[in-house]
């Protein structure tokens, strides 16, 4: 439905986009996600026919959009960033002028106004006057015209920004309705969203295609970091328990991380969930199991790494309470991400990494089941009167 | 040319919604009310010159025809491109000739309407018995509105051009004064007569052009053809300002 070829794009001596190519296949939706400037609304300018491309070629619905520009235009519906719609117009008379700019009879706009506008959820304001509307509700009065003439494609610019958290959730919903209908081309800042609506992501940096597939794909291929953790009492004989989960399928390799107290550490880098099998492996080898966990990075934990243009694989350890933490939202993953990037050396007993444990600030161990959570700093001799009843975090 | 028609009729509904559009109208009419009054006194009670003296006979009409097109125009394309709504339109299925011409008539039609006000005062007359020579008030206004679509042409180019409304309706003022003062070129540089340049600017004389026909109620094809020409010419710039914008 969408295919560009070698798209590239110069203002004066600034490069917004340059060799970008993918294509979309008709009911893909696809999100477009990029830091700013990435040139993510300037592809999405060009697809629309309002910009054109200083080399290269794009087609949507077998339509080049500089040759057969009014072809194209026909088949889009395209909400620009700013939604533009005219302020001192009713919300149904800009719908009127949407549908006569596309041609549609007068039985025609009578017919799907409503019905785009009981869609996008601006129903009961079809009177109200544009410019006395809210954001979110002329972002809402915005799809409705892109939706108006039924578009093959929607090419949706930001669709979110602006929006406050419910309104966000509720236009959220709405794109995924869209996304059953429509060939969808999406983009936005808020990654939780792109997760929640786009099967299929591309990400954009510095005017090229940083990476491009499912968000599974994405992860595996770009992962780089998923890993597994395990915090156990393996005994004495550690090299025979590396070599025990070496030889699970799966492992590549087995990272010892030293001893943490009276546990050992080890780190197997994965790119799938293995805590079956080590589970297994440590039941029938006994091995009394404190910590054990897979961690794969987030799409904006993949996100931050392309746009801060980091290595792909981040530093190896992760403190036990980020990774749980990681899996439970999107949302605070993001503050997870910035924990994460920022500890730059592993966490070990053996080989002390001053720099982590500055950043780190704390390591707290529970030691003892039994005192109800009771712990202390294991870097620090125990104290002799040392409070048993409530986690103390010795800095 | 749908689209052409689809665009006019909002940007002439988006032009009777802004106030300016009804301020322009009051002060223009009260101006030509005013000096209606006054010529008539001054002609000896002359109505027939009186009216031609009000659709092109004097330097009010001229300076209304320089003034109000580009108070019209300055935000047709400026205003558009900073609010976004002009991003709305070149992606809608119309061609760029189509939103300069819907403009064009829109802009054109209100400037049409204030002139046409000249008919009241034939009716008014016409109802005190004295029907006025119908003739040379058609094609005044027929004439007047032809002048006026040359001014908005060129004060849309300039809107297409510009960012702001103030300052495309400050060169706009400026190229309509600088279009109707080409024959004083011909003065300034005291050209031999005969000369191409001289013969060329004066064709080009807006003024002379009007005058000849329209004022004396003569619809000549050759001065009808001159303002269409040019006011095709100066819509066909805006058009080409309108596509080279995208590459800025």
């Amino acid at each position: 439905m969408i295919t560009v070829r070698d798209l590239t794009r110069r203002f004066g001596p600034h490069t917004a986009i340059e060799g970008l190519s993918f294509h979309l296949e008709r009911g893909e939706v696809v999100g477009f996600l990029g830091p700013n400037g990435a040139g993510k609304s300037t592809t999405m300018r060009i697809l629309s026919g309002y910009l054109p491309a200083t080399s290269g070629s794009a087609e949507v619905a077998g339509f080049d959009v500089l040759r057969n520009s009014l072809e194209v235009r026909r088949r889009i519906g395209y909400l620009p960033e700013s939604v533009p719609l005219y302020a001192e117009h009713r919300v149904e008379e800009m719908l009127e002028f949407q549908g006569r700019l596309h041609g549609l009879s007068r039985s025609e706009r009578r017919a799907r106004i409503p019905r785009v506008l009981e869609r996008a959820g601006i129903a009961d304001r079809s009177r109200a006057i544009i410019g006395a509307l809210s954001r979110g509700q002329r972002q809402r009065v915005g799809i409705a015209v892109a939706l108006l003439p039924d578009p093959e494609v929607l090419i949706l610019d930001e669709p979110t920004s602006g929006l406050d958290p419910i309104q966000r959730l509720e236009m959220r919903k709405l794109l995924v309705e869209l996304g059953r209908e429509h060939t969808v081309l999406l983009s936005s800042h808020i990654l939780p969203e792109i997760e929640a609506v786009c099967p299929r992501v591309i990400i954009l940096s510095k005017g090229s295609i940083a990476a491009d597939g499912t968000q599974d794909e994405l992860v595996r291929k770009l992962g780089g970091g998923a890993r597994l953790r395990l915090e156990a009492l393996v005994g004495p004989d550690v090299a025979t328990a590396v070599r025990l989960l070496k030889a699970l399928p799966g492992v590549v390799e087995v990272r010892d991380g030293g001893r943490l107290g009276i546990h050992h550490v080890f780190e197997l880098p994965c790119a799938q969930d293995l805590r079956e099998d080590v589970g297994a492996l440590a039941h029938a080898k006994r091995w009394a199991i404190r910590e054990l966990s897979w961690q794969r990075p987030s799409l904006e934990q993949l996100f931050a790494r392309i746009a801060l243009d980091l290595p792909d694989d981040p530093p190896s350890t992760v403190s036990p309470s980020t990774a749980s933490r990681a899996e439970e939202s999107p949302a605070s993953a993001s503050r997870t991400t910035l924990v994460q990037l920022d500890v730059s050396a592993p966490l070990s007993t053996s080989q002390p990494a001053p720099a982590a444990a500055a950043a780190q600030g704390k390591i707290v161990y529970n030691l003892n089941p039994f005192d109800m959570g009771a712990s202390r700093d294991l870097s620090k001799p125990k104290p002799i009167d040392g409070p048993a009843a409530s986690p103390k975090e010795d800095a | 040319m749908s689209g052409a028609w689809t665009i006019y009729r909002r940007e002439l509904a988006g032009l009777f919604f802004s106030p300016l559009a009804w301020v322009l109208l009051c002060i223009a009419l009260a101006f030509n009310g005013f000096f209606f009054v006054l010529s008539v006194k001054g002609f000896g009670g002359d109505v027939l010159q009186s009216m031609s003296f009000l659709l092109g006979g004097s330097y009010t009409f001229w300076m209304l025809v320089v003034l109000l097109p580009p108070l019209l125009t300055m935000r047709m394309f400026s205003e558009e491109a900073r609010t976004g709504v002009l991003e709305f339109l070149l992606t809608a299925p119309v061609s760029d000739f189509a939103v300069v011409l819907g403009k064009l008539l829109a802009a054109t039609t209100l400037l049409a309407v204030l002139w046409s006000s000249a008919f009241l005062y034939g009716l008014a007359l016409a109802a005190l018995g004295t029907p006025p020579d119908w003739a040379p008030l058609v094609s005044g206004v027929c004439g007047a509105t032809l002048v006026s679509a040359l001014f908005c042409s060129v004060g849309l180019a300039i809107s297409a051009l510009c960012n702001t409304p103030l300052l495309a309706a400050f060169f706009a003022t400026i190229a309509n004064a600088a279009i109707l003062s080409l024959p004083f070129v011909d003065a300034l540089l005291a050209l031999p007569p005969g000369s191409p340049l001289r013969v060329a600017l004066g064709h080009a004389n807006v003024i002379t052009q009007f005058q000849a026909s329209f004022v004396v109620g003569a619809l000549d094809t050759k001065h009808v053809l001159f303002f269409v020409v040019w006011t095709g010419f100066f819509s066909f710039v805006a058009t080409r300002v309108l596509e080279a914008r995208r590459w800025w």
